[in-house]
């Protein structure tokens, strides 16, 4: 239950006790790079995308450098084959094109297959089902904390009869996407954890306002998420219940506020993965592999 | 089984005593209030042996006929010596006078005369009320817990962190009796004051080891603090006016000398004085804590004594008039004191205790979310002391508790859509018999052994949950579940628990003592936030979990350094292994969760340490420096690759000073000192990004890899005294004093947590994402504070 989120909401807008932070550099332990696999891929007719790289040192302020000549495949189910191949401009971008009607299908088993230095990664993934957006909206409120006037979005939507059924729900301001720790949206059915009896379902409220951006002044007050003239798009994307407990699991190791949210925290821990190496006693490698059916919608708002 | 060796044993006592003996025995009491005093020294110097009175001020020794001299002692008390002729029972109350103020000195230990190397006693402390008054506190205001915390093996993670550590041990593995009622949130304001009021609080007792066979529930600790009982002679206000929260206790005789009562309450105020300047208090948000401890008694007859004790604390934040969240404890305490002969005492004690908390979010009845959770149980509990001889004392009872989890109560409305999470109630009955005995074998040799057996059942009604094996670490899958009904076992545990320590007397300046204990926990404090926090949950044993158990050995050397007492020093060692400790799986769900124990991984711990204690007792400057130089770590399959790693809460040094000295008949000034390593945590090593989200990553799969900065502090505080004449020269009638404090004097930054997160901005595409690592210190300078107390 991401009661915590609640929590680190509510410590944020009090404010009311003192404490005292400070950026340092403390020395890490140095640690081999680990191969690293970004493949979250939809049902979407547009270019699909998997990057693979290496971990960085945590300090190091530089773009990852792209593992190139690796062979990239995803195996449907009933057998096709899809090959992802490298962009000559982008090392480590690995792209499909669907032809026509070859999408990815909802209701049909996914593999990942990579070949990259002589070792071979799988990983398994399902598409799922995913709810239409019926409408979004906007509605005016006052910020708790500083009494100033804020317009929110917030989209409707109602999860499908049968538990199980996970999503992140990923949102773009005037086109830009929202990729804030602190807006990572996922829901399990209507709510937001596994375990919870809210299936078949509009999504409950957490999860309906949190497609808006996480913005703050120099003061750090939240900056109306809306104003006039913004626009803003929401897509659910179905993901595995691996996958949600991935994106929760980096929820909870990224979303870090600071301040009195700190008693809430947990440990650092490494997030899951779903990429084993076929060889036991192989490399690792970290990241996960998702596909997504996606439905969207968007809107502008005009006061 | 147990209850026929406790007849066994009484019976044998009684055909034991051929000669022909009587006993002495009463009740000590303050002569200037009328409180029973715990603790007396009742010495006996014909046979160099005596006793001490128990938690009701009742003292009882047989011995063969004659004439003796009883030496009555108590710290801060004129001595009383009687010549009484034993040729018949005798009933010996006696009242004690405290000494001239001006002598009345900061004394920890309260056995002065028959000291720690004298005592059976060992691993544990003893603080009395005026100690915690005199030593500096975070604004001002003396505090119990963060006074224990000045004690040898007592640590806390850091300011903000509810609940202490022991030895090593977690928060949720100390046992915290109030008047016996357990507390299950011993913290007021995320730790920074405890639920006590120091003004109703009269002795205060913590077990770090030997425990004794009627305490259990608990691996690490047991803190036992006993209210007062109220004056019985006259009526008296005491107060405080500070700067959180002002305080405010009456007391007095209902009849004199028969009955009294004290009630004492306290309210923080630091959101009234906080709402000028922040909005959103003056939108209907709170920030504060109340408590209300009250005690009554009547003592029937010489015979008979009722105690009635309650207790009602609560934390409120509330940020708009109906979105926030508030906890708190309630308790209640129905004992009877009875004598049943010169030499039999029974107390039984009835007890209720709640603990919970409730979280409200949303802003209309249409959409709003709520949650509640608690645990309240009954307590029934009988105790028998039997005062055999003048060298054997002999304790048994029983101990029932019944508990109710309510794990959560929970309820979603959207749109006027509502959805139930609730999560089932559990219901558990804990019952222990326990026997133990203190011997004193020869002038050299004491004992105290005993015998302890716990039982615990889990039963319906409910649904419960079976998981099945899978790669450690990992959620585990569910596999089944049953519905039991109404008093159904589900789950049943049952464990004996020895106890056992000695002391052998080295000369008349030292002594050695050695111990050993086993103890078991049924419930679990389900936490692994940074620090341990008043949402946590308390999980009982289950199908699932096991009972906690803990085997701990201490082998201490006491020795008074002088021959007047004044200096005291020790050492202690010890060793705790502990079984079925919980840690958790990577991105654990533990709250509304009701396959939580899905998430639970078990392991085993051990801790080991040394004390050191050196005290100077009495004089104008008084003090003591602690010690402690040790370890605590787990082994849990699924953390740290399988290997051992530090708990949290590993202190490798922990260094405190205190210190008091009265400058002159009105200033007097105190300061104490605190030094710990660095607490464990965990760095990472190396970053990845998945789909524009920075995630650190820690390529060994380590666990608590790193330490933090050392923490250190020094407080001071001046206390002065308000005349004790009036300009006409003569007495006042009242009496008052004003603290000034200066918390965290060099306002030095204390590391709380260090976390790595990145950058704030919103890094535009094609860009590398700024990481970054913070340092956070809950109290980061230095927090001068005034009070200003009184009494009349």
């Amino acid at each position: 239950m991401k009661i915590r989120n609640q929590l680190l909401a509510f410590f944020l807008v009090s404010g009311i006790l003192v404490s005292c932070e400070e950026v340092i550099n403390p020395s890490l332990q140095q640690a081999n790079p680990v191969l690293v696999v970004d493949a979250w891929i939809t049902n979407q007719p547009a270019t699909q995308q998997i990057i693979i790289t290496r971990t960085q040192p945590y300090f190091e302020a530089m773009l990852p450098s792209g593992v190139s000549g690796a062979v990239v495949t995803v195996v449907e189910n009933g057998g096709k084959t899809f090959v992802f191949t490298e962009n000559p401009t982008k090392p480590g971008y690995y792209e499909w094109t669907p032809a026509g009607a070859d999408t990815l299908k909802v209701g049909e088993a996914y593999a990942l297959l990579i070949n990259t230095g002589g070792e071979t990664y799988q990983a398994q993934s399902f598409m799922g089902r995913v709810p239409v957006i019926d409408s979004l909206s906007f509605d005016k409120d006052t910020n708790i904390a500083t009494g100033d006037p804020i317009t929110r979005a917030e989209f409707w939507a109602t999860d499908p009869v049968g538990v199980g059924d996970a999503y992140w729900i990923r949102s773009f301001k005037n086109g830009v996407p929202l990729l804030k720790p602190s807006e990572i949206n996922i829901a399990f059915d209507a709510g937001v954890s596994i375990g919870g009896p809210t299936d078949g379902v509009i999504f409950i409220a957490p999860v309906r306002r949190r497609i808006n951006a996480d913005d703050r002044d120099a003061n750090d007050r939240l900056i109306s998420p809306i104003k006039n003239g913004d626009s803003i798009q929401v897509q659910i994307h179905s993901v595995t219940v691996a996958a949600f407990t991935f994106l929760n699991e980096v929820s909870i190791q990224t979303n870090r506020p600071g301040g009195f949210a700190e008693l809430f925290a947990t440990p650092l821990a490494n997030v899951s993965t779903n990429i084993t190496n076929t060889n036991p006693n192989g490399t690792k490698a970290v990241g996960f592999f998702n596909t997504a059916a996606v439905s969207a919608a968007g809107k502008r708002y005009t006061e | 089984m147990s209850r026929s060796l406790i007849f066994l044993l009484v019976i044998c006592s009684f055909v034991c005593q051929a000669q022909e003996k009587y006993t002495i025995n009463g009740t000590i009491r303050d002569a200037s209030n009328g409180e029973a005093l715990i603790g007396v020294t009742v010495y006996i110097k014909e046979i160099k042996n005596g006793t001490t009175t128990n938690e009701y001020g009742f003292y009882s020794i047989t011995l063969p006929k004659g004439t003796y001299t009883v030496d009555y002692t108590y710290v801060g008390f004129q001595p009383v010596v009687l010549t009484v002729t034993l040729e018949k029972n005798l009933q010996q109350s006696v009242e004690l006078k405290p000494e001239a103020e001006q002598l009345q000195e900061v004394v920890v230990q309260a056995e002065l005369e028959q000291a720690n190397v004298e005592n059976l006693e060992m691993s544990t402390n003893k603080l009395e009320i005026k100690t915690i008054q005199r030593t500096p506190m975070l604004f001002g205001e003396a505090d119990l817990l963060r006074s224990l915390q000045l004690l040898p093996g007592v640590s806390t993670v850091g300011e903000g962190a509810s609940g202490f550590n022991v030895r090593g041990g977690s928060v949720g593995q100390n046992l915290i009796l109030l008047d016996e009622a357990p507390v299950y949130n011993s913290s007021h304001l995320f730790g920074f004051f405890s639920v006590f009021n120091p003004d109703a609080v009269k002795d205060t007792k913590l077990f770090k080891g030997a425990i004794p066979a009627r305490y259990g529930g608990r691996l690490a600790s047991i803190l036992d603090v006993r209210m007062k009982e109220g004056n019985s002679k006259k009526y008296e206000v005491t107060g405080g006016i500070g700067s959180v929260f002002s305080r405010l206790a009456v007391e007095g005789p209902i009849i004199k000398d028969k009955a009294s009562f004290i009630v004492a309450a306290r309210r923080s105020y630091i959101d009234v004085l906080a709402r000028p300047f922040v909005p959103i208090l003056q939108n209907g948000g709170a920030l504060n804590f109340y408590d209300v401890t009250l005690k009554t008694n009547y003592n029937i007859n010489r015979r008979n004594r009722v105690y009635l004790s309650a207790y009602f604390g609560r934390d409120v934040f509330r940020f708009d008039k109906t979105q926030g969240f508030n906890w708190g404890n309630s308790t209640a305490t129905l004992r009877w004191n009875h004598l049943f002969n010169e030499r039999l005492f029974l107390n039984v004690t009835g007890v209720y205790s709640n603990y919970d908390y409730a979280l409200q979010f949303g802003k209309d009845d249409l959409n709003r979310f709520s949650w509640n959770s608690s645990i309240s149980n009954f307590i029934f509990r009988p105790q028998f002391t039997y005062f055999i001889d003048s060298r054997n004392e002999l304790n048994f009872g029983a101990d029932v508790t019944y508990y109710t989890f309510v794990p959560a109560v929970a309820q979603g409305v959207t749109n006027g859509d509502v959805v139930d999470i609730t999560i089932d109630r559990k219901y558990n009955l804990e019952t222990s018999l326990y026997v133990g005995n203190s011997q004193k074998v020869s002038e050299g040799l004491s004992l105290d052994y005993g015998l302890r057996y716990s039982m615990f059942q889990y039963f319906g009604p409910g649904t419960v949950y079976t998981y099945g094996d899978t790669t450690a670490g990992i959620r585990k899958p569910v596999i089944g579940s049953r519905q039991y009904g109404k008093g159904e076992t589900i789950a049943s545990y049952g464990n004996f628990e020895p106890r056992f320590s000695f002391r052998i007397q080295a000369g008349s300046r030292a002594s050695i003592k050695g111990s050993y204990n086993r103890m078991v926990q049924y419930l679990h404090l389900i936490s692994n936030t940074t620090a341990s926090n008043p949402l946590d949950v308390w999980n009982p044993s289950s199908n699932n979990i096991k009972p906690q158990l803990a085997d701990q050995f201490t082998l201490g050397y006491f020795r008074d350094l002088t021959a007047d007492k004044q200096y005291e020093f020790s050492v202690e060692a010890y060793y705790r292994t502990t079984q079925n400790q919980i840690d958790y799986i990577d991105g654990a769900d533990l709250l509304i969760n009701q396959y939580l124990e899905a998430d639970l991984l078990s392991g085993v711990g051990r801790s080991y340490g040394l004390e050191f204690y050196a005290q100077k007792k009495t004089g104008r400057l008084n003090g003591w420096v602690s010690y402690t130089i040790g370890r605590s770590e787990l082994k849990v399959d699924g953390v740290n690759r399988g290997e051992w790693y530090e708990t949290r809460f590993n202190q490798l040094h922990n260094l405190k000073a205190a210190a008091f000295y009265d400058l002159n008949q009105r200033w007097s000034v105190s300061a104490n000192f605190i030094f710990t390593s660095g607490t464990p945590t965990t760095f990472p090593t190396s970053r990845f990004v998945q789909q524009g989200v920075l995630i650190p990553y820690n390529a060994y799969e380590s666990r608590n890899n790193v330490h933090m900065p050392d923490y250190h502090r020094l407080d001071i505080s001046f206390r002065l005294e308000g005349k004790k004449v009036k300009k006409n020269g003569k007495e006042r009638k009242n009496s008052d004093y004003w603290v000034f404090s200066l918390y965290n004097v060099y306002a030095r930054k204390n590391p709380f947590s260090i976390y790595f997160s990145q950058s704030d901005q919103r890094t535009p595409a094609g860009q590398p994402i700024p990481s970054q690592a913070t340092q956070l210190s809950i109290i980061g300078t230095i927090i001068p504070s005034v009070s200003y107390n009184f009494k009349f």
